[in-house]
């Protein structure tokens, strides 16, 4: 059984430009061994810096990072044995590709043999072992990319860090080189972490999604589990496109859920209330996915339908406009009260609905998020 | 990218592949430790303060401990009164109004050229740009030997208006070259933005090209005037009865009034330090006036054929004043005459031409691996240290050997590192090139910090990642990266130090360089002497300008 390592870090802060900036603020988290871990948030949110904690190229001002369970603080990058592919490649480019993925093995003092067996695996891994005696510079951006993972996994580094790794990439390319990565990291076994601010990028390979903002985590869990149960308005508009409306307390049921009345006289809707820490006449925001709203026509008869419609939570609203994106189509409606929700529906879905017509717009109680109204709701909605 | 048979997994057991580290490896691990780069660094500083700092000190600690002498000397002489002190005022005046008018008529011509040699294309472009360059790297002496040549033909004898001529000639390619940098680095994207917008090509050049080239155009300026200020060599030969601040360091030395001397040494120093100071700081806050749009004479003077008129006279102006007097002295060569002087008479001229170019040639090779060895951690210190405000000092002082006449430098350092001071050296080849490492320390740094500023310090990063130590990164990856600026840091300092002569005057006892050489032997009226050897020393020039040209294009194709 090979020993993979864990990462941990424990109350890490770090500080720039003598104490004037707070890059990343008093973070706790721990990576299993084998786990493909994400650091996820909008730029500026503290994750490189994280990241760069942990594989010693910056010493965190405050707290310890364990590898392993052993405290590393003070050891230098070169001895921390992780593997480190950077956002744009760093490849070294007065070197050849096989002289780019010997380097960290010669570092190592390996014997010749091992060196040829290892760089071989690894070029090969990526596919660029016909192109070892190239230099890099002909390679486009994916091609440097895979020199770049290819040389952090030569050295047989068991943790795997990468700041970034697809983000250098054409949106085309990068969509079917992470599932590539993934395979990588998973056939390797090595403990990996993922910088991104990409939500689709995490949330397809993830197996652990770490959620930062401005220095600070917010969530932690499965892709599912954010998707289905963000704790904060910024995690809920973060991954996902939803739709957000401000309302107030009307009714609490013993059944874990509440009546919230929108604002200036809008529809009044049954909720999901998971946190059940509202009382009557609090200020609220609720949430639901765009994918979560179903349309129907004025004339509808629900009495044929098959479907239990019990829980379902019917308003009208006015179809503004729609576009057809392929994948899928996207209605832009307007409320009694002036408020404004999305629908998205798969590009087969049939309708003939008009420009101005009015619709019933359906949202199944559990889809509905309810969140305490925000000091600042307009920098909880921001995405940085 | 293959996955669907699963690779076997990266590892085999530790202790049958590992094999100790190579020796060069293990060396680089141990000098790694942060106490080896913090000797290196204290090293490094220490002698940037001896060498840099201390003369300049020490020059006005020595001024201030003989007030009563100067005094005396200077103002209140027994025979001269204060004969010395009017001297040195007509000295300054006459070196700061040639050092200004140079300038600004360099100016006229360098926009127009700098122009012409950036944004059109032509053939014999390139000869052209390396004929503007040329000059930089010819010693001044040959330069204004030259110059006095071919403006005798015309009945223009020496003085102050050849002294201006002259100065023009080697301060243009700075002045130039600079302004081709910033050119080339600003994005013609920007001026074709401005025209789609409406803007005939007068108002692009004022409002949005030259504040652009701000900087560019500020840094020519300062390293010209600078150097015009200094210049001894070029002008002891083309002055005649004038006398310039740096002439008259040099004669107050030669008459050993060194309290004149260093009376007047103190003040070029401080004058030059402050120029350079409040020209740093007011750059950066000063800037064009580019708001105010005048539609109508904007377009007149955009109009091709004052476009066609302009260029041409600045392209005839460039010919006629600086390209061929520059070079007129290849005409001048006399066979006959010359093998006469040089080696049939019998004061064995060739001896000293041939001891002149060997001590010319090792000081310069020397003084090129002195600052090597602590120029690149002085880069180093520069880019990399977050000292705060220590490093902009440094960074700041490390301009002042540029920016103070070498003449008034090497004076100092006479006192400082001579019998008057420490007195460990005595003037001759040591001390010359002890003054030359002075002078060109910041040759060497100037271009590292270039480079190592626009370095990616990413690889870095990744190779630490990958297990390599500071010291092999800096041998394996920084240094293959930083190479064609450290290359063309050494062929500026050698440049620098085979054209240098006021300094060496100074300094120089009975050794004898090639500039001084040859304002010798114009001295003497030996001139086919002094044709031969300027020659000589030009086509050595043009090889080391080749040579730093083609360094710096490959540097840029990178």
């Amino acid at each position: 059984m090979i020993n993979v390592p864990t990462i941990e870090l424990k109350n890490v802060s770090k500080t720039f430009d003598e104490g004037k900036v707070l890059a990343v603020d008093n973070v706790s988290l721990k990576i299993e061994d084998g786990e493909y871990a994400f650091l996820l948030g909008p730029s500026g949110c503290g994750k490189t810096t994280t990241l760069r904690i942990i594989a010693g190229l910056e010493e965190p001002t405050e707290g310890k990072v364990l590898i392993d369970g052993k405290d590393v603080r003070g050891i230098p990058p070169e001895d921390r044995d992780m593997g480190f592919v950077f956002q744009h490649f760093e490849i070294f480019e007065h070197l050849t590709v096989w002289e780019n993925v010997t380097f960290g093995l010669e570092m190592r003092g390996y014997s010749e043999e091992y060196i040829i067996q290892q760089a071989e695996k690894a070029l090969k891994i990526v596919g660029l072992l016909e192109k070892a005696n190239e230099y890099p510079s002909i390679f486009g951006n994916p091609g440097l990319q895979k020199l770049g993972i290819a040389r952090a996994i030569a050295t047989g580094a068991k943790i795997l860090i990468m700041d970034e790794p697809l983000g250098s990439l054409d949106p085309k390319v990068s969509r079917v080189f992470r599932h590539e990565l993934r395979n990588i990291v998973k056939d390797l076994k090595l403990t990996a972490i993922h910088v991104t601010h990409n939500q689709e990028e995490a949330m397809a390979i993830a197996d652990k999604i770490i959620i930062m903002r401005a220095g600070k985590i917010l969530q932690v869990g499965t892709p599912y589990e954010l998707y289905e149960n963000p704790n904060s308005i910024f995690v809920a508009n973060f991954l996902g496109e939803t739709n957000f409306l401000q309302g107030f307390v009307l009714k609490l049921f013993d059944d874990e859920t509440m009546r919230v009345w929108i604002r200036l006289g809008g529809p009044k809707l049954n909720c999901r209330n998971v946190r059940n820490r509202f009382i009557l006449d609090d200020n609220v925001v609720i949430a639901f996915r765009f994918e979560d709203v179903y349309l129907f026509p004025l004339d509808y008869d629900f009495e044929k339908s098959p479907y239990d419609w019990s829980k379902m939570q019917f308003f009208r609203a006015i179809l503004e406009s729609s576009r057809f994106i392929g994948d899928t189509k996207r209605f832009y409606l307007i409320l009694d009260n002036g408020d404004r929700c999305v629908s998205v529906k798969p590009g087969s879905f049939e309708e003939n609905f008009k420009l101005g017509e009015e619709l019933i717009v359906a949202v199944h109680q559990d889809d509905i998020h309810v969140f305490k109204m925000p000091k600042n709701l307009i920098y909880e909605l921001s995405l940085t | 990218m293959n996955l669907t048979k699963k690779e076997e997994i990266l590892q085999v057991e530790e202790s049958e592949v590992k094999k100790q580290l190579p020796l060069s490896l293990r060396i680089d691990r141990f000098f790694s430790k942060p106490v080896y780069r913090k000797s290196l660094d204290a090293i490094t500083i220490i002698f940037f303060i001896l060498v840099i700092i201390g003369p300049i000190i020490n020059i006005f600690s020595t001024i201030f401990l003989n007030i009563p002498k100067i005094y005396h000397d200077v103002f209140n002489d027994e025979l001269l009164g204060n004969l010395q002190w009017l001297n040195i005022l007509r000295g300054l005046g006459t070196s700061f109004s040639i050092a200004t008018i140079a300038v600004i008529f360099d100016l006229l011509i360098a926009f127009p050229t700098a122009i012409i040699l950036t944004r059109y294309e032509f053939k014999g472009k390139k000869i052209l740009d390396a004929l503007v360059d040329l000059p930089m790297a010819v010693p001044t002496s040959a330069l204004g030997f030259s110059v006095l040549l071919f403006w005798g033909i015309f009945g223009i004898e020496p003085g102050y208006f050849l002294i201006i001529l002259g100065h023009i000639v080697f301060t243009f390619p700075y002045i130039v070259r600079n302004m081709k940098i910033v050119l080339e680095k600003t994005a013609v994207l920007y001026e074709d933005a401005a025209r789609t917008l409406g803007a005939p090509g007068f108002t692009v050049f004022r409002t949005i090209t030259l504040p652009l080239m701000k900087e560019g155009i500020i840094a020519g300026s300062i390293l010209a005037f600078t150097r015009s200020l200094g210049e001894t060599g070029a002008t002891i030969i083309m002055s005649g009865l004038v006398e310039t601040a740096p002439i008259l360091i040099v004669g107050f030395r030669r008459q050993l009034q060194l309290p004149s001397a260093s009376l007047l040494a103190g003040i070029l120093i401080a004058i030059s330090i402050t120029l350079l100071f409040s020209i740093k700081f007011f750059t950066r806050r000063v800037g064009f006036p580019a708001k105010k749009v005048f539609p109508k004479l904007e377009r007149f003077l955009s109009h091709k054929y004052l476009r066609i008129t302009r260029d041409s006279l600045a392209f005839t102006l460039l010919i006629v004043i600086i390209i061929i007097p520059s070079f007129f002295i290849v005409s001048q060569i006399e066979g006959q005459k010359l093998s006469q002087e040089l080696f049939l008479a019998n004061d064995y001229k060739w001896a000293y031409l041939y001891v002149s170019l060997i001590n010319s040639i090792q000081i310069g090779f020397l003084a090129v691996v002195i600052n090597l060895i602590f120029g690149i951690p002085f880069a180093f210190i520069i880019t990399k240290r977050k000292w705060g405000k220590i490093i902009t000092i440094l960074d700041t002082i490390l301009d002042v050997p540029i920016a103070i006449p070498s003449a008034a430098l090497g004076f100092a350092i006479f006192l400082f590192w001579g019998p008057a001071g420490l007195g460990l050296f005595e003037p001759g080849f040591f001390m010359i090139l002890f003054v030359h490492v002075t002078f060109s320390f910041p040759y060497m740094v100037r271009p590292i910090i270039g480079v190592l500023e626009s370095s990616n310090v990413g690889v870095e990063e990744a190779a630490r990642t990958l297990g390599a130590s500071n010291l092999t990164v800096f041998r394996k990856i920084t240094l293959p990266n930083i190479k064609q600026g450290i290359i063309a840091g050494c062929i500026m300092v050698f440049t620098r130090s085979l054209g240098e002569t006021g300094a060496t005057i100074v300094v120089m006892g009975n050794v004898r360089t090639i500039p001084v050489l040859i304002v010798d032997w114009v001295e003497a009226n030996n001139f086919p002497s002094a044709v031969f050897a300027s020659i000589l020393v030009i086509i050595f020039s043009a090889i080391l300008i080749f040579l730093l040209r083609t360094v710096s294009k490959n540097a840029r194709k990178r």
